[in-house]
């Protein structure tokens, strides 16, 4: 897989990257793998602390717009980006590590 | 050409990672997503606020973390609480209150043995204090200083009173005493435990002078009696112990009593009673009577072993007298011992050279 990036063009790139993007996605649901880390990354979310502190900035945004008021979308587009920023990173390089040697094992196969 | 290949690798390898980072954030996305719901289902049926208290109280009683403190804000030292018992009014510890509520009120297991025990003292300090006052009178002829003897007994009981404080002491079961029982020698303890039937302490060199003849007899009788070389003491265990051999014994009988009792070929009658024997045979009885009339709690060995220290003629007779009495495990081995030690004389019960106190 990795001999297509040698004299690629631009253009190219984009859509090899979304090709690429698309059989990794596929290898990880057919696998189970995704239900897995996806298991991990709550697990591991809970245990640091980053659910109550994000839930408590919830109850800060559903107070700020009302308790009558407020929809899915809105907590969506306030939390999101606070929840990215939030996780920490042994968290992150966790689970990059265990994709990479999904991925691996996935090219040795 | 290496370059451009380069470069394209790096790429490569930086549009994998950054696809790899990718996957990553949809898959905290999906967790972000997955709170956003049960955080609106909750502000919809209404129990997202449920669990908070007035803003006062909440800063009140929040988690407090800092070092050295736990959580509640208080330093963790063992606080000592103290409590007044209802029956004696009195200010104790917290951890105290049990163990003294327990002998306060008189119920529990360990206050009524001690009551028991008590009540049992006290009935053979009576018995004893009213036989040894016959028994120093009638004595005192035969040793060298009445007085002594008198003085010996008045004391002997006040030690024995003494010591049966200390040994009842030392016997409760509350787990502050066993505590430090355990770390003593394992045969000071069992002495202890032994010797509390008999009523005797270990005796030291000194003390040896003082007891009469009577009571060392009594003593050797029932216990080991061997002298330890480094603290001086006798053994108070049972003649069997196996701490110290028949030749032991002997010496300190010996040295003790101050005469030799070696015999030679001794022809011992087990079944036949002559007429001799009837009158010290009544006397050991006697003896055995009174000495059963005595504590219940005593033990068997006690009342045989007292039968023994009647004066009987060397040769046989002591085999039927004792045949007619409690045969008791410990004089049987004692006395097949010394029979080992006469050249294995026979198997008779006979008290030969340990026990004849003539």
């Amino acid at each position: 897989m990795m001999n297509l990036f040698n004299n690629i063009l631009p253009q190219d790139r984009k859509i090899k990257d979304a090709q690429m993007r698309a059989t990794i996605n596929q290898k990880l649901v057919e696998t189970g793998e995704r239900e897995r880390l996806k298991e991990l990354l709550r697990t591991r979310l809970i245990e640091c602390g980053w659910r109550d502190q994000l839930k408590a900035h919830c109850k800060e945004v559903v107070k700020e717009k009302g308790l009558e008021h407020i929809t899915v979308d809105d907590l969506v587009q306030e939390i999101t980006p606070k929840g990215r920023a939030l996780v920490p990173d042994d968290v992150k390089k966790e689970l990059l590590q265990r994709i990479r040697t999904f991925l691996a094992d996935q090219s040795n196969i | 050409m290496d370059n451009k290949n380069n470069h394209s690798q790096q790429n490569g390898d930086i549009g994998l990672q950054g696809m790899l980072t990718d996957v990553m954030n949809e898959l905290i996305d999906e967790v972000t997503l997955g709170l956003c719901f049960d955080i609106h289902r909750a502000s919809k049926i209404g129990t997202l606020f449920l669990g908070d208290t007035d803003p006062k109280s909440q800063r009140e009683y929040e988690i407090v973390e800092k070092l050295g403190v736990d959580v509640f804000g208080q330093v963790p030292t063992k606080k000592q609480f103290e409590c007044i018992c209802p029956n004696c009014q009195r200010n104790l510890a917290a951890s105290r209150f049990a163990p003294h509520l327990e002998k306060c009120m008189g119920m529990g297991r360990n206050s009524s043995r001690i009551a028991s025990r008590r009540q049992a003292r006290i009935a053979k300090e009576t018995e004893t204090s009213s036989r040894s006052t016959t028994l120093g009178k009638g004595e005192s002829d035969d040793h060298d200083s009445p007085d002594d003897d008198n003085d010996v007994d008045w004391s002997y009981n006040v030690d024995k009173k003494v010591k049966k404080l200390k040994k009842e002491k030392l016997l409760t079961h509350s787990p502050r005493r066993n505590k430090h029982n355990k770390f003593r020698n394992g045969s000071q303890l069992i002495n202890d435990n032994s010797s509390d039937r008999s009523g005797t302490p270990e005796p030291t060199i000194p003390s040896y002078e003082l007891m009469t003849v009577e009571e060392r007899k009594r003593l050797l009788l029932q216990t080991c009696g061997v002298i330890s070389e480094h603290t001086k003491k006798m053994c108070t265990r049972s003649h069997r112990c196996p701490q110290h051999t028949d030749e032991q014994r002997q010496q300190v009988r010996v040295f003790l009593l101050g005469h030799a009792n070696v015999e030679d070929d001794v022809h011992i009658d087990i079944d036949s009673l002559d007429d001799v024997d009837n009158q010290s045979l009544r006397e050991a009885l006697q003896w055995e009577v009174n000495s059963s009339a005595s504590s219940p709690t005593d033990s068997t060995s006690t009342n045989n072993s007292t039968s023994g220290t009647k004066k009987r003629p060397p040769s046989k007779s002591s085999s039927s007298k004792n045949s007619n009495s409690k045969k008791k495990k410990s004089s049987k081995h004692v006395s097949n011992s010394v029979s080992n030690s006469h050249g294995g004389s026979s198997n008779s019960l006979t008290s030969s050279s340990l026990y004849d106190f003539e």
